[in-house]
């Protein structure tokens, strides 16, 4: 009999557990601008071309400004119940894996290839990136601090919240002070805005792009072949509005070879409660396209990030 | 005749609450009715926000009396803008203060939940202005909007960031 209690309880906590969403995770992070500005870029050589990368480590120990205004954003967040991730321990991760990366070689001596960027994203995956610039105005003797906070959705790239302003001017106070005291008084109205940001979600889903491309394959599949008296393209267009919120996505283009899906609203979470993310929610399509009636064999999903995912059908 | 002058001075006195308590209650009608003026001086740190309220009322102390809680009634239904800076209420729920309206009448009776989140008031600041029949009162006062905040987002008054999650 107490088993049985016991087995209830568990099974009722486990319920209010899955019931509860998970927070979204957030990140406080210099913007490029002013990484660049600042002397904080560092050039890579992707594949020939030279790009500038933002070199945030070297920014946190240099800036006597960035670690106090990361601490205040931090700081207010907290206030708010969101406890933000902290870049400063996230570079940290960074460097322990880049360390352990650089000992690990391939038979032939060949190491693994990678740039900072890539192992930023891998680690410092949070949901929602807040980028901060700010510019010391001087006038006279007085000195304020104009600022911009930008809300980034990591699954989308779309600003999603943003505060923008010009702090009291001082004579005295030092940069990060004014700095502190204009994010302070313009928290609010980005906090009102991520709020309108959540709501979205809840009501809407999480917002993803969907490529599905074909490549030549020996069993001359496209997305027009036909299964059941339907074409492909169709199976796919129906299995998508089947399974987004309230049946939300945009077919942005089509034809035989590929299909590009945007604006695609996925649920937040699985049955599980873990989190959706663009390469889940294609992993489940390639599941139904290998079943019946398509029953196609070589097809994968590709992720291209959180908010991306492409769908390859035929050879890779 | 010392019965009669001692009559008169009871009438007097209480002739004169009576009327303090209605100025009083027409002041709360007042701020239920959102006729005073707020404005955003600075944020003084640690949630704690500066303002400049002005109230009306026919007797000055009352409308002094009335700017610490119209400073609370702004900061949570108003919102405030100045110098170059604007902040909105705390209640963004339309209707939020109808619904719940048995929290608001005892959180702004008099001597109520509200004067905890008042900090400071500098009643040197308070300027007197006759306007009409009515006097105009503004006073610079401080309110812990972070501490106003949590404890309304606890009472379940107001949606908190992380509500839904």
């Amino acid at each position: 009999m107490k088993k049985i209690i016991l087995a209830i309880i568990f099974a009722v906590m486990s319920i209010a557990a899955m019931a509860q969403a998970k927070k979204p995770t957030i990140m406080v992070m210099p913007s490029d601008l002013w990484c660049n500005k600042n002397g904080f870029m560092e050039i890579y050589d992707n594949q020939g071309v030279e790009e500038p990368i933002p070199n945030y480590r070297m920014a946190l120990i240099s800036s006597d400004e960035l670690l106090p205004v990361i601490s205040q954003i931090n700081g207010l967040m907290a206030d708010r119940g969101f406890p933000l991730k902290n870049l400063e321990s996230e570079i940290k991760a960074i460097s322990q894996n880049s360390a352990e990366m650089a000992a690990v070689t391939s038979k032939d001596g060949g190491g693994i290839q990678t740039n900072p960027l890539m192992q930023l994203r891998q680690r410092a995956n949070a949901d929602i990136i807040i980028q901060i610039t700010w510019t010391v105005n001087t006038v006279g003797p007085k000195r304020s601090v104009t600022y911009t906070m930008q809300g980034l959705d990591s699954y989308t790239s779309k600003e999603i919240a943003t505060s923008t302003g010009t702090g009291t001017p001082s004579f005295t106070a030092e940069t990060a002070v004014l700095l502190s005291e204009a994010v302070s008084q313009h928290i609010d109205e980005f906090c009102d805005r991520l709020q309108a940001h959540f709501d979205d979600l809840f009501e809407n889903g999480r917002e993803v792009a969907l490529a599905i491309n074909v490549f030549e394959n020996d069993d001359d599949i496209d997305l027009e072949s036909e299964f059941d008296g339907k074409e492909l393209r169709e199976i796919i267009e129906d299995w998508i509005c089947d399974n987004t919120v309230s049946h939300r996505y945009h077919l942005a283009d089509d034809n035989e070879y590929y299909m590009n899906f945007d604006e695609v609203r996925i649920p937040l979470y699985d049955e599980k409660g873990r989190p959706i993310a663009a390469n889940n929610f294609a992993r489940d399509l390639v599941k139904y396209l290998k079943g019946a009636p398509c029953t196609i064999a070589k097809v994968k999903a590709m992720n291209q990030g959180q908010g991306k995912a492409t769908l390859i059908i035929g050879n890779k | 005749m010392k019965k009669i002058f001692s009559f008169i001075a009871v009438c007097a006195i209480a002739l004169s609450a009576a009327a303090v308590l209605t100025s009083g209650k027409k002041a709360d009608k007042d701020t239920q009715a959102y006729r005073y003026d707020i404005e955003y001086v600075k944020t003084a740190g640690d949630g704690i926000v500066e303002v400049r309220v002005a109230s009306y009322a026919k007797k000055q102390a009352v409308a002094l009396e009335q700017c610490t809680k119209n400073a609370v009634h702004g900061v949570i239904f108003k919102g405030y803008a100045g110098g170059g800076s604007a902040q909105s209420a705390l209640s963004k729920e339309p209707g939020g203060e109808a619904a719940h309206a048995d929290f608001y009448k005892a959180f702004f009776a008099d001597n109520g939940g509200y004067r905890q989140y008042v900090t400071a008031v500098q009643s040197e600041s308070a300027t007197y202005m006759k306007v009409g029949k009515e006097f105009k009162v503004s006073e610079t006062i401080y309110v812990n909007k972070k501490a106003l905040r949590k404890a309304l987002e606890s009472a379940g008054i107001i949606r908190g960031l992380s509500s839904g999650f």
